[in-house]
């Protein structure tokens, strides 16, 4: 079942008006730990402490502030912040359609699904136009005191909305400043042959989260009180440049 | 990099940290594919956008730090003394160490071994996590270049699974403008389903969809984020700006000593990089 309905509003764009209810897509659920004190096994908690003092600062004792240079701060009161959030629209605007594949992944934040809402009427007819368009509405809207940017697409049968970060969220692969270094047609002509032959196809329900099961497995022996053995994780020894087109000449070799 | 201007009243346009703070290593190990291994380090390819406020204490200015502390002893903890406890009841506690828990799958907390290739348009994006990119480390420089070129080459992204903390990552890695993107995705049974909420027999609207079509025709544009700011962002720079004119700012005390609010070991890199991940949810 699709989680609980969070939210409702409605899809609006040139003529067309659309009401739904958002749906959250993904659910994870994992082991959580605490954090406690080695000596005496008390659950820990997190403090605030003043750099200078060293010391605890109750919450009262707590102000914001904005750094405007190293160690200079203006201070800004929680309420002024407070009313820099936006009301809950209900409005959920498109601004624009674009192809879906100029979407960088990377932009890409959170799905809802979006369940009709009141009427059915139209939202069949926006999920054939835009699954057949190929394309995505880019589009905002406010809620829970926030501004969100999003891409409006489909997946089967319904509407999805995915938040999508904004640009200057996304680092830059420019700042990265890797080096160019060169590379000989056979190296890059093995490498592109070994690839197409592990190449599959995308088949999620073969990873399973086995982890999850082992380290289940590792709490309950421990809990038996049995002994566990430490292993050490071990590094692949790098592939030296030299050696390179001799390792996917060997690799292409045992694939074959 | 410290030699910003001096600033009177205006604070920096930007509210946004530099990219050297981003560059900072969350995890390092080694890509491989089939006999091919490669030293990498794994960087954030995202940030957070918020506006970053620190706290401070009103007595003196100075920042504050987040601490573990016992409330028991009523003393802060250093990272050597805290344990991680699965809670087994109130109060009680199994305890599982840094060593114990990286036995659990000791090949793949060092290792992001790709085991197969697939077409990135396979991958339906409901399944897209959280990204990252690999960085070369060295000696790993050409064959990192190798990888990235034939990846671009034969448009395919490299599926792998790797051991982060206390989770198991699914990846798929892919060619991004000249170097490596890393994409954690969900695992299947994490994807709730849809059907309960699809509309049951699909009516035909034909003309409602060709109308349709004919409202998103007029509005094809390019995909451009940079039109998108934040708005709220912004509004609350302007208050920070309104500010900086009304009031000078105060001053934190100097702190002898480094600040210590970096994490001291990797161990802790990686949790404050995942503590965030997870509050950015």
């Amino acid at each position: 079942m699709a989680g609980k309905a969070i939210w409702k509003g409605y899809i609006n764009f040139g003529d067309v008006n659309l009401p739904v209810k958002l749906h959250t897509a993904i659910k994870e659920d994992r082991i959580q730990f605490h954090l406690l004190h080695k000596r005496d096994h008390v659950k820990l908690r997190q403090q605030m402490i003043c750099a200078y003092e060293k010391k605890p600062v109750p919450t009262e004792a707590q102000v914001k502030g904005f750094e405007v240079e190293e160690g200079k701060y203006i201070i800004v009161d929680p309420e002024e912040i407070e009313q820099t959030a936006p009301e809950d629209s209900r409005m959920i605007e498109v601004h624009e359609f674009v192809k879906t594949e100029q979407i960088d992944p990377l932009f890409l934040e959170r799905v809802y699904y979006l369940e009709p809402d009141v009427s059915l009427k139209g939202y069949d007819a926006l999920v054939g136009a835009l699954k057949e368009m190929e394309v995505a509405g880019i589009c905002t809207w406010a809620m829970r005191k926030r501004y969100y940017l999003g891409a409006l697409q489909t997946g089967g049968k319904i509407l999805r909305l995915t938040t999508l970060r904004y640009a200057d969220e996304v680092i830059s692969l420019k700042s990265l400043e890797l080096p160019d270094i060169p590379l000989s047609e056979k190296e890059l002509q093995i490498g592109s042959d070994l690839i197409n032959r592990l190449t599959a196809p995308f088949q999620p329900q073969k990873f399973e989260n086995e982890h999850q099961k082992e380290l289940q497995s590792l709490i309950e022996k421990k809990a038996r009180g049995e002994k566990i053995v430490i292993l050490r994780p071990r590094r692949l020894k790098p592939t030296a440049s030299d050696k390179l087109l001799q390792a996917l000449e060997a690799s292409l070799k045992k694939v074959a | 990099m410290k030699t910003r201007a001096p600033v009177r009243g205006t604070p920096k346009l930007s509210s946004h940290r530099g990219n050297e703070a981003a560059m900072q290593g969350i995890w390092s190990g080694t890509i491989s594919f089939s006999l091919v291994a490669i030293p990498v380090e794994l960087v954030k390819a995202v940030d957070s956008g918020r506006v970053s406020f620190r706290m401070l204490h009103n007595k003196d200015y100075s920042p504050l730090q987040r601490r573990m502390f016992c409330p028991e002893e009523e003393t802060m903890v250093p990272p050597d003394e805290i344990i991680r406890g699965y809670e087994i009841g109130p109060d009680k506690y199994i305890l599982i160490s840094d060593e114990e828990l990286e036995s659990v799958s000791p090949e793949r907390s060092r290792t992001i071994e790709i085991v197969e290739f697939i077409d990135m348009e396979e991958v339906d994006p409901i399944y897209y996590d959280h990204p990252y990119y690999l960085v070369p480390s060295k000696g790993g420089e050409k064959a990192y270049r190798l990888l990235v070129e034939v990846m671009r080459r034969t448009h395919k992204a490299g599926l792998a699974k790797f051991v982060l903390g206390e989770r198991e990552y699914l990846v798929a890695v892919y060619s991004s403008e000249g170097a490596l993107a890393l994409i954690t995705l969900h695992y299947r049974e994490e994807i709730l389903p849809d059907e309960d909420i699809s509309p049951k027999e699909g009516k035909s609207e034909n003309e409602e969809k060709s109308r349709i079509k004919q409202n998103i025709r007029k509005m094809m544009a390019d995909f451009d984020p940079e039109k998108y700011a934040d708005k709220r962002r912004k509004k609350i720079m302007d208050l920070v700006k309104k500010k900086a004119k009304e009031k000078a700012p105060v001053e934190a005390p100097e702190v002898e000593g480094e600040e210590g609010e970096g994490p001291a070991d990797l161990v802790a890199v990686l949790k404050e990089s995942m503590r965030k991940v997870k509050k950015n949810r």
